[in-house]
């Protein structure tokens, strides 16, 4: 598998796992002892970190908390999220 | 405090610049009823707001809609690529372009800038609620006239995620206005 595609297969699983948290978040805040509702908070959670912790592996910090590579700081680097290459 | 993450909420990727259709779009980034104005109006609610439910309803709908500010400027950044001189006239975004080149600037359809008169903070809890439940429906409005006006694929699926999310707030702000509130517990200074 080209890289690109690796890169947007991760990103695109990252972006579904934290949206189902965004999502489920809403509803925690009215509905803040609904067992379903913290259960599926939690399962989303643990898939989204594995995910971001992948992607981050490969491809660069999510945030600019997350740079790892002890000579550059990549946080800067291209594409950003709102260019065509993103 | 906010940390920023580097992807967007939904993806855009429009391969063909429109001028046209941005000039309609601008309106959810600086319009009376678009992103720019959500966010304010949600996150600056939350000082006066008396309810813990609330206040954490506020924050987290007003973050997310900080984000959609960023999707609909990557929409206008990606519609405004690469035009030429006869592309800006004949898309009609000469009248923007004289001003802000292809600059992404917050204002509305009309070409009015953005501007806080079209949203409030009231300080009371209800009146803040049904201007927010208010504020989603105008918001999911001018999603349906823009789907109404634009055919490119590219532009109407993210612009459809967006016209769901404000589906889904109006949905949980209504919870928060229709729930008794007196139940929520009141932390107050």
């Amino acid at each position: 598998m080209n890289c690109e595609c690796e890169r947007q297969r991760l990103l695109n699983l990252v972006r579904m796992y934290d949206f189902a948290i965004t999502d489920v978040t809403l509803y925690l805040d009215s509905h803040p002892k609904c067992p379903h509702g913290l259960a599926y908070y939690y399962k989303y959670k643990q898939l989204y970190s594995e995910a971001l912790a992948a992607y981050e592996r490969q491809f660069g910090p999510m945030t600019n908390r997350a740079n790892t590579n002890p000579t550059t700081w990549t946080w800067v680097d291209d594409p950003w999220p709102w260019e065509l290459e993103a | 405090m906010w940390m920023y993450e580097k992807r967007l909420e939904h993806p855009v990727k429009i391969k063909n610049p429109n001028p046209a259709i941005a000039k309609v779009i601008i309106s959810q980034l600086g319009g009376p009823d678009g992103e720019l104005g959500a966010a304010t109006r949600y996150l600056q609610q939350r000082y006066s707001m008396p309810y813990a439910k609330v206040k954490g309803l506020l924050t987290d709908i007003g973050t997310e809609e900080l984000a959609h500010i960023e999707m609909i400027s990557a929409i206008l950044y990606q519609l405004t690529r690469n035009l030429s001189i006869c592309d800006i006239k004949k898309g009609g975004f000469d009248t923007y372009f004289v001003d802000h080149t292809t600059g992404v600037y917050p204002q509305a359809a009309s070409g009015m800038a953005f501007s806080t008169a079209t949203l409030q903070v009231t300080g009371d809890t209800f009146t803040d609620l049904y201007e927010d439940l208010a504020a989603e429906q105008k918001a999911r409005l001018s999603y349906d006239n823009i789907l109404r006006l634009v055919d490119d694929p590219d532009v109407r699926d993210p612009i459809k995620f967006l016209r769901e999310r404000e589906i889904v707030h109006f949905q949980r702000f209504g919870e928060a206005n229709y729930t008794n509130l007196s139940k929520f517990t009141r932390h107050t200074g």
